[in-house]
């Protein structure tokens, strides 16, 4: 019998990763399998999300896919370092843990309606981040980066980095566009990030 | 941008002036280079060999700045790479005394990059090459 793979791994574990919503009271439809790409180019210089956003039904299950590099897929919540809550309230937290080969994937099915900003370990300072809707743009992820601030309980949280900010594209540009690529092209010599 | 070149030309320049032992040079000439250094992969969550850069093995005493050593396949000694986050250089930190792998290199390369487990954060590699560009190049496979 062969070890199971880091890639059966992370299937099983993403497949086991539900998140927790409120009952909407009606039968969630199945969704298609929506694929988000975790890329590079060749020197590590530029890294991206693709789509960087995304507008999805809830119930619908997204692949987080590793091209090149090594990426992870970790929501804004607190339970992953002390980052700002950026996902519907009561929805359940994902972290892939680092995803090293090229193929290697992380599947998260999102139930509660609202706005999911997601971010990579490694890369989340260089702004490699990305943002889901699901159905309805709403939550916690819908309000101002810095909303929390002042609040109870808050007090070790950290602040988005100035890259992912500008990074991120705007709730509204999601739900008009329902797919958004990013603005990225591979770095060349001479240029600066 | 010349603020962080200036940065990283010291970073050459300090490490190409350290005096190495003849022996310790000698040991590191084949992987694994042994003593205090460990491969990188079993340090943080990265693949054994990395392409561009080859086997990478770190004192983890010298992170983030290194030196790593890189390997080839065939476990020659490729190069040395200091990592240089951006948060350092526009604080204006300093490195001296880095140690080299070589007593003689090729050529340098400072490239950017975006982060990567060990190292997560934006920093450049300055990396002095050992090898030709052509035979560099060849790690890239």
């Amino acid at each position: 019998m062969r070890d199971p793979s880091r890639r059966d791994f992370i299937r099983v574990g993403g497949l086991a990763l539900v998140g927790v919503g409120f009952a909407s009271g009606r039968p969630a439809r199945a969704a298609a399998l929506e694929v988000i790409e975790m890329r590079s180019d060749p020197l590590g210089a530029r890294v991206w999300f693709d789509p960087i956003g995304l507008f999805v039904q809830p119930g619908a299950t997204v692949r987080f896919v590793v091209r090149e590099n090594v990426h992870t897929t970790t929501a804004y919540h607190p339970k992953n370092d002390h980052h700002p809550l950026r996902i519907p309230e009561g929805a359940a937290p994902w972290d892939s843990g680092y995803l090293v080969k090229p193929g290697d994937h992380f599947d998260v099915t999102l139930t509660a309606p609202g706005v999911y900003d997601y971010y990579c370990v490694p890369h989340e300072a260089a702004g490699m981040v990305g943002r889901i809707i699901v159905g309805r743009p709403a939550g916690p992820g819908a309000q101002p980066f810095d909303y929390w601030m002042g609040r109870p309980g808050t007090e070790r949280w950290k602040h988005v980095p100035d890259a992912a900010r500008r990074n991120l594209p705007s709730v509204s540009r999601i739900v008009a566009e329902r797919r958004v690529r990013p603005r990225t092209q591979p770095l060349r010599q001479g240029d600066h990030p | 941008m010349k603020r962080l070149a200036h940065t990283a030309l010291a970073v050459v320049l300090g490490a190409g002036m350290l005096v190495v032992s003849a022996e310790s040079l000698a040991a590191q000439q084949k992987a694994p280079p042994g003593g205090v250094y460990k491969e990188v992969s079993t340090l943080v969550p990265l693949p054994s060999f990395l392409p561009g850069l080859g086997t990478l093995y770190v004192d983890p005493a010298t992170l983030p700045a290194g030196p790593f050593l890189a390997y080839d396949r065939q476990g020659s000694l490729v190069s040395s790479i200091y990592m240089i986050p951006l948060t350092d250089m526009n604080a204006r930190k300093g490195f001296t005394g880095l140690k080299v792998g070589h007593e003689r290199a090729d050529h340098v390369d400072i490239v950017y990059n975006a982060g990567h487990p060990g190292v997560a954060e934006p920093h450049y590699h300055v990396i002095v090459w050992y090898v030709s560009p052509d035979r560099a190049a060849t790690l890239a496979k």
